[in-house]
Order: C-alpha cells, then structure tokens, then sequence
C-alpha cells in the first residue's frame, strides 16, 4: 500500500472556494455587462475591457516586481475590473479606465498586502478617485437604443429640477443616462438572485441599505412613493447594494454588523443626495462605512454561546 | 417540547450507506491490541502477566485512576505482550496484546451484577468498561455519578448520529432494541427524576418508529425527532435543540438538571447489567469511497482495522486515506495497524481523489465560520489573537474569545473557501491557554 494521507479534521469539504466564489460574482455581474452593451452600444465593451485587462496585469506586475506569487488566479483582480468599469459611463476614455484600475487595484488593494487585507473596495476607491480627478465619469453618456434628450442622469436631472425625468418602467429598464452598469435594475436584480442562490451572499445588506434609502425618502418627501421608488432605480444604488457593500473584504464580518453597514450607507447616501452638492451619494456611504467597518465589528462581534468562560 | 430554532445550520452530505445493513459478528481476529487508555481519564493497569490466558470477558487491566475504566478480554487467548503501542498522534499509549486461541470462549464466572440501589447500580456501570462509545469516551459512570450531587430531571439519550457515513448507533437501536428499552427502564429508575428523551435525527425514520411505538403508552419517555443538520449530536447543540437550555459559562450541564448520554454506550451498560458480559464489542461502520463492501461489523474491541476492512470485502480502489471516525472528526491513520477501541464507531477508507490536500490560501472574511459555528465562536478574533507575538497579550486577547466553548465541529474547517485550518487555530489556541495556566499555577 503506498502512503496514506495524515490531516486534521475535518476530512470533507464543502467545496466552497475563493475562485469559485469570484467566479460567482462574475456570473451574477453577466446579465448587467449584457444589459450595458445592450443599451450603451458596443462602447460600453469597451470599457469593460479596458478595466478587466489593466486590473488584472497590474496585480500581476505588482505581484512580480514584489516576487509574490501571482494571485490573479483567484478573480478577484477580474471583479474589480469588471465591477469598477460598470460605475463609468461611455465617456470616459481609455487612458481614464486604465488608470482608475492600476490606481484600485495597487494603491487600494496591492498596498495593503492584496486580498483580504485591503481596508476599501478597490472599486468604489477607483471610482471614487476618477471621479475627483476626471470629469465625465459616471453621468454624461445617453442610452443608444432609445432617444433621450438629456445627457444628464436622472439624479442630475432631478437635481436641476428637470421638467422632463424617465419613467419608472425606463428607470427599471436601465433606458436612461448614467454608469453602464447601474441603470437596469432589472439584470442587476437577476444578479442578486443568482448570488443569493449561490449562497455567495445574504440578503441582509442589499435589502436593509435600498430599504433605508427609500424609507429616508418617504420621510423626507412626506411619503410620496414614486420619488422614494424613484431613488431607488436612480443612480448607483442597485449596483452598490448588491454587489459593492456585499463585499467580505471591507465589510463586517458578522450578519449583524452587516445590517449595521447596510443602514450606514442607506442613510449616508440619503444624506449626500438630498442635502449635498453632489447628485450622487452610493460610493461615498460605502467607501465611509468602509473605513467605519473595523469599529462596527467591534461592537458586533459574535458572542460565545453561554458567554465567555 | 416545542421545536424551535435550531443553532445548527450545516447540512452535510449524509452518506449512510450502510444505514440499512444489518451487523454481522466477524470471525475472530488472530490477535487484538488493547490500549490501556481507551477513554479520557488515567489509563487502566493491568492484572494479568504475559503468557496468562485469558477469556473473553475477563478483567485484564482495572481503573488506574479517579477517573478511569477497566478493560477486558475481547477474545479467549494468551497474553503475548505489555507494550507501548505509537496511536497516530505519536504519542504511545501501553497496550495489552492478545492472540486469539480461535474459540472465542467466554469467561465461566461472569454474572449478572447485583443491581437495587443507586450505588450498586453506579458500581456496576463502573464495571461494565461503558465509556462514551459516541466517540468522546468519558467513562459512562463518571458522567452519571453527577446524579449524586444534582437533580438529574432529564436524560437525552443521544442518538443523533449526524456524522456522514456512520450508522452503527442507528443499527444499535434497530437491532437491540430489547436491550435499549432496557436502559432506559435503569435511567427512569436511578438517573432521571421526571424524562428520558430519546433524541435521533430524522434521517433515521425506521428508529424512530420502531421507539416511538414502544414507548407509546410510557408517559415518562419521549422520542425526539431532530432535523438532520450537524453537529447535531454535539452535546451542546442537542442540548439546545431539544431543551432549548444553554449550559453557561463555568457551569456543568447536570447542574442543569440534564446529562447527555449516547445510546450504544446505554445499551451496552444494560447488556452488562442484564447478562454479565462487560464491554467487549461493539457495532463498527466500515465504509467509504474505497471499500468493496460497506457494511457493520460487530467486531471485538482491539481488532486491527487492517482485519476490520478485510472483513468488509478490501478495498476496490487504492486507498488515500484511512479514518478511525466519521470525516468530519476522524483520525487520520498512517498505518492499518491500529485497532479498534471503545469509541471507535467507523473505519472509513477514501480514496486518492478524497484525499487531496488542499493549500490554504488568505481569509478573505467571507463569514462563513461564523456563521456555521454552533458556539457562535468569533473565530476571526481568535486567529488574530494567535497572530499576537506577545505570549501575555496573545493570552488576553483569546481569553476574550471563548475559544475554551469551541465543541470541536469543524464546521468551520469545513465551510473555508479558503481550506484555512480553523478548527487546527482553535485547539492550538486551546493548547497554548492550557500551558499558559499550568505555567502561572507552577509559578505560584
């Protein structure tokens, strides 16, 4: 007989893995991608591509010039690519993507010792930093397939006070102006599901923080359903709920601090929308509640059963 | 007893193959081994020389300690050696060698103990070698001496059995059932003021069928049907799941009110009480990926495992790896020389393709472990805490943790994307406190 293996237990799995779970991502993130090139034309692809490639051959490069063995095989390199590209509009050049993605990837996550250690979603930071340092970014860019008059988002437009916004159905649809991957809530609904079958993530943060958003809305808005509704479809909020504040990374680790990080950012972007200069508050309330997160889990972590001995 | 929340959550494939399979008695092994620490406490010491011979059921080593058990002859035959004997772990452990004669002949002088109080009652589960055959191996009458210091009110007898693969208490219940009704008569009368409640997961319909039906009519016995999630059988979950009780910090579960005990480890106590014969066998699932026939053995205590498979049809596919144990708690063996104890409940053989090592690859705080951990361990402290250089600081901060209430599951082992060895962290940190108190109480 020829030499038997010797572990510890357990001696089964669940069969559960880092890529596996990255891949997941990917696949929930299909739909949209389609949707985006659907409604933004093939320029959308483009972005896409450009963010995908440059993330995942800066980790490579950054993981060779530091002698690290290379990490791209895990996918999270591809999701931040991916992920980042869908919060920009069409009209961001190449040169921006590429840099927004070499910025995400080495400053925010490489940095801070790659995956697993980084305090921010490399995303959100991406974003964020292009977005102070571009203009163009997010708004600007109109659907293909349909005529819209405005360039401008809705939230741009609902700012200015616009006469004229999308219906709720178009806002749903994702026929309107905006990031090419935040406007059809519809393919990023059929995500969520897809994650949530997957077991990849719960339900808590992506219901508590679009939950929190359109309560503050009715309240402020002296309960008018359709503008909280309207809050809801607008902008990055979908996007971010589902797939940025869901992030394990930078997110409390126990399902209560979770929910405690998904009213934070409901309220967060609630409180940049409505009172702030900006028309758009998604990235800013998790990249604040990211920074918050170590605090809230503190205070949420996980008591023994029977308290401590 | 309503049902409630379960603090359980992990359904794992079952895998009881074997679940329908009667027992059969193996022909006799040509030589058994047995360790002289069998069961957790101060190993037994022996009463027998080389070359005495020996009957089955025959006193060869007594308690050697407060907490102890004594072993007996598994099969008639002579004593070939006293020797230390090297268990996977690399730890020897002394051991009684005993080659078999073939006759499998009994003991002339055993006899029905003479069992009317509490007290002689105690004293022959002490004689009957029971330890917690569930794979825990506390010495049985250990645990239910609490009865004299508590007011044991209810006794789970667990039969939950929620490791895949292994089915010999399932088969224990089907099979002796006679012997079962009459361990649960001994508890109602010594142990328990007011219940037992039979506790088996839903997995096992025949079972609890067959024990509902005789206890029918017996207002004092409950059989409790469990949904089939592990750890279900782990004291504390069952506990909870059954009594909706918690057992707190610092506390003992008798003080509760409740002693936990496993059904084979009854039954046998009732064999004993009932025919005389001690704990000289028991009822082992043999199984797995690897092996021809899966099936249960009823094969004496000491059999080499290499006996154990053979006799379950060898294997059909090279081995990867060889488990004493279910697959979630099992023992790794690096030989087939190993034999079976008192616990040991399965011999498992997986194949090359099961027996892959994974590396572990960085946390990427998913939560899972937590989420999983029936203790609601925050097991993210806990490896944090072991990442503390500072010996002092690195004590602090894991007493914080409870890491001491981890029931050893391995549910979060299991459920890692990242293959992280959690339940490996948890008993180092288990290790490292446990030194860390001898060290200051040797200080003083």
């Amino acid at each position: 007989m020829s030499k038997l293996t010797v572990t510890a237990a357990p001696h089964i799995h669940s069969g559960a893995s880092t890529q596996r779970i990255m891949l997941d991502v990917i696949v929930a993130l299909l739909p949209v991608t389609v949707a985006s090139a659907v409604i933004f034309g093939v320029k959308s692809l483009l972005v896409i591509a450009a963010c995908v490639i440059s993330a995942v051959l800066a980790e490579s490069v950054f993981n060779l010039a530091c002698g690290k063995k290379n990490t791209i095989g895990d996918f999270s390199a591809v999701v931040t690519g991916l992920l980042l590209a869908l919060n920009l509009s069409t009209n961001v050049p190449v040169w921006q993507c590429v840099v927004g993605s070499v910025f995400a990837i080495v400053c925010v996550k490489c940095f801070f010792g790659g995956l697993g250690c980084n305090f921010a979603n490399p995303a959100i930071a991406g974003r964020v930093f292009m977005l102070l340092t571009f203009s163009q970014v997010a708004g600007g860019a109109n659907p293909t397939i349909v005529d819209v008059v405005s360039s401008a988002t809705p939230l741009e437009q609902l700012a200015k006070g616009a006469e004229e916004i999308p219906s709720l159905l178009d806002m749903f649809l994702g026929l309107h102006g905006g990031a090419i991957g935040e406007t059809c809530a519809a393919a990023l609904l059929l995500g969520f599901v897809y994650l949530l079958v997957r077991k990849v993530i719960t339900w808590h943060t992506p219901v508590v923080f679009v939950a929190t958003v359109f309560v503050c809305y009715l309240v402020a808005t002296g309960f008018d359903v359709t503008a909280a509704l309207y809050q809801v479809l607008a902008g990055g909020l979908m996007i971010g709920a589902i797939f940025m504040a869901t992030d394990y990374v930078t997110t409390p680790i126990t399902t209560k601090g979770r929910v405690v990080f998904a009213i934070g950012c409901g309220v967060i972007t609630f409180i940049v929308r409505f009172f702030c200069a900006y028309p758009e508050g998604v990235s800013f309330s998790i990249l604040i509640m990211n920074i918050l997160a170590p605090y809230i889990e503190k205070w949420t972590a996980s008591e023994p059963l029977g308290g401590v001995k | 007893m309503n049902i409630r929340k379960n603090i359980s959550t992990l359904h794992l494939p079952h895998n009881k193959h074997t679940a329908g399979v009667s027992s059969i008695r193996i022909a006799p092994p040509q030589e058994v081994v047995l360790p002289l620490s069998m069961h957790s406490g101060a190993p037994a010491v022996p009463v027998v020389n080389v070359g005495d011979y020996v009957r089955i059921g025959q006193l060869i080593a007594e308690e050697g300690g407060n907490i102890s058990s004594p072993v007996y002859a598994t099969v008639s035959g002579t004593v070939k050696a006293i020797e230390p004997f090297e268990k996977p772990n690399g730890k020897s452990v002394m051991s009684i060698r005993i080659e078999s004669d073939g006759k499998m002949e009994k003991d002339p002088n055993l006899a029905p103990p003479e069992v009317h109080d509490l007290d002689t009652f105690l004293a022959a589960v002490r004689k009957s070698g029971v330890v917690g055959l569930g794979g825990a191996a506390f010495p049985l009458w250990a645990k239910l001496d609490a009865v004299r210091r508590n007011t044991v009110d209810t006794v789970l007898v667990n039969g939950a059995e929620c490791e895949p693969y292994i089915t010999s208490d399932h088969r224990m219940m089907v099979e002796n059932t006679d012997m079962l009704v009459k361990g649960v008569e001994l508890l109602k009368k010594y142990v328990s003021s007011d219940k037992v409640v039979i506790c088996i997961e839903d997995n096992k319909k025949d079972a609890i069928e067959k024990l509902t039906k005789i206890f029918a009519e017996d207002p004092r016995v409950e059989v409790f049907s469990l949904p089939t999630i592990y750890p279900q059988g782990a004291k504390q979950v069952l506990l909870y799941n059954v009594t909706g009780k918690v057992v707190k910090g610092g506390q003992r579960m008798a003080s509760l009110g409740v002693l936990i005990l496993n059904v084979s480890s009854m039954t046998k106590m009732a064999e004993y009480i009932e025919t005389g014969m001690p704990l000289v066998d028991r009822i082992v699932t043999v199984c797995g990926t690897a092996v021809k026939q899966p099936t249960n053995l009823i094969a004496p205590i000491g059999t080499p495992i290499s006996y154990i498979i053979e006799q379950a049809g060898g294997l059909k596919e090279e081995a990867g790896k060889v488990l004493i144990g279910g697959p979630m708690l099992g023992h790794a063996q690096k030989t087939l020389d190993a034999p079976t104890e008192k616990a040991t409940n399965a011999v498992l053989v997986m194949n090359k393709k099961e027996a892959k090592v994974y590396e572990p690859s960085v946390c990427i705080r998913c939560g899972r472990c937590i989420a999983n951990c029936p203790a609601k361990l925050d097991l993210s402290a806990i490896d944090r805490a072991m990442e503390e250089e500072n010996e002092e600081k690195r004590l602090a901060m894991l007493e914080k943790t409870g890491v001491g209430q981890c029931i050893e599951c391995a549910c979060c082992s299991y459920v890692c994307p990242a293959h992280r060895p959690i339940l490996e962290r948890n008993n180092e940190a288990r290790a490292f406190m446990k030194n860390a108190k001898k060290k200051s109480e040797g200080g003083k």
